[in-house]
């Protein structure tokens, strides 16, 4: 009778905490959105599952020693699992279309309004009770408005570790939305005449050209942003292992089984931070209102900036292809490309909107690299 | 603590100079790709020299029309 009693004391239905089963049912929210849904499940799958894993009572995997605690101090404290993911994420990118317009480089950069602007949002919710966000949690948060996953966890890893789990379900959760979240914006913002502007085929860009580029934002950023090299390094890293062509081997595995490694857990080890009492907060509703208010604001910085470049070209640039200046590579440009066929079936925008879309890579990666040397 | 209106101004002086830097970076980035692309044109410019040099030139030189013959005929010949 003793034993079992002993054994009682040990389940899980004995110890179950509230709050725990709130957050597994978080955690189950999380696996429909990505089984069922699709949103996007590489990521949302292996979080959902590490929030179940840490909140089970008993089994220690986020206490030291356990699995979870151990891919969260290696991966995320460091930082290492972001930048390995984004070097894989520098092996996947094609700058082709940005070299062939750099001009789109300016909308990649006006999309990134949304990051700052919900700065200042963050610290103005410290007038409502119950918030009190320090500068660097509000640039934490404000980074969602980056769309861009590896550069939103590194940040929150460096500048507020403890809102890590809330900021990094936000940014996947919106990226996962931007279908639903930017179409209104781009259609409230530009006339039908707009949306219709066909713009010239790019042209060709050499292999020299593409083999120099990251090569020379690497420079740049020594010279200007060394805080920013981390991302920036590994990112052009990536890109160059890419686009020289001779360590193919080494590109093929940036691209594939190691991003594939590290998002297993990465994914867990965000998934860990999910834990009741970090998440069950005032905060994380905040959070979740301020990273749509950023992607919706960064959309529509980048279109506004897209139609002056339209009036200053004289009607070249279509505005809808400002709205990829948010990142969230390729899903933004992907919704460009749908919204300009819904106005002329015969106008395919996808190449053009992979210029601001990855302009949005560097452009947050920039931002990201601002924060940190002012508030590191 | 600091107020919040001190924070709010904190902000917006973080943000003017934020987006004024991602502006500065991306567009010296912009200057530079455009000298790249002037130091190594792109291969869209060599289609068209060949075009104007076999329109002057109305066919191959005999010379090397046999050389390029020869060259075949010692290949199969292997």
């Amino acid at each position: 009778m003793e034993g079992l009693m002993a054994f009682w004391s040990e389940t899980g239905i004995a110890n179950f905490s509230g709050g725990q089963l709130l957050m597994m049912a978080v955690g189950c929210l999380l696996l429909f959105l990505a089984i069922a849904k699709g949103f996007e499940p590489l990521l949302l799958l292996p979080i959902g599952f590490g929030a179940i894993l840490a909140n089970i009572p008993n089994a220690g995997f986020t206490e030291e020693g356990g699995l979870l605690y151990f891919a969260y101090h290696v991966g995320i404290e460091t930082g290492i699992f972001p930048l390995l993911i984004f070097m894989g994420v520098g092996a996947l990118t094609d700058f082709g279309a940005l070299i062939a317009n750099p001009k789109t480089l300016l909308l990649g950069a006006a999309a990134q309004f949304g990051i700052f602007a919900t700065l200042l949002g963050a610290i103005a919710l410290n007038a409502v009770p119950g918030f009190e966000f320090t500068m660097q949690d509000a640039a934490a948060i404000a980074i969602i408005g980056g769309a861009d996953g590896p550069t939103a966890i590194f940040l929150a890893s460096k500048l507020a570790p403890e809102l890590l789990g809330a900021i990094a379900v936000a940014a996947y959760s919106y990226m996962a939305l931007v279908p639903l979240i930017q179409p209104p914006i781009m259609k409230l913002l530009t006339t039908k005449a707009e949306r219709a502007i066909k713009m010239e085929q790019l042209r060709e860009v050499s292999k020299k050209e593409k083999i120099i580029f990251p090569l020379m934002v690497l420079g740049m950023t020594i010279l200007f942003l060394p805080a920013a090299t981390p991302l920036v390094g590994m990112f052009c890293l990536g890109n160059l292992m890419k686009e020289s062509g001779v360590v193919d081997r080494l590109s093929k595995t940036a691209q594939n089984e190691l991003i594939n490694i590290v998002t297993i857990f990465l994914g867990l080890a965000v998934g860990s931070k999910l834990s009741a009492e970090q998440f069950l907060r005032i905060e994380t509703l905040g959070i979740l209102v301020l990273g749509a208010v950023a992607f919706s604001i960064g959309t529509a910085a980048g279109v506004l900036m897209a139609k002056l470049m339209c009036k200053l070209s004289g009607g070249k640039v279509n505005p809808l292809i400002g709205a990829a200046g948010v990142s969230a590579v390729p899903m933004a440009a992907r919704v460009v490309n749908k919204v300009g066929l819904e106005s002329n079936d015969q106008n395919f925008l996808l190449m053009h909107a992979m210029g601001p879309n990855v302009a949005g890579v560097l452009g947050s990666a920039v931002a990201a690299g601002v924060l940190l040397a002012v508030l590191g | 603590m600091t107020s919040i209106s001190e924070q709010l101004s904190d902000a917006l002086g973080i943000m003017i100079m934020g987006m004024g830097l991602v502006f500065t970076f991306l567009s010296i980035l912009i200057v530079g790709i455009g000298i790249v692309a002037k130091l190594f044109p792109a291969p869209v410019a060599m289609p068209s020299q060949p075009v104007p040099s076999t329109s002057g030139q109305p066919a191959l030189d005999p010379k090397l029309v046999t050389a390029i013959t020869s060259a075949i005929h010692q290949y199969r010949a292997k």
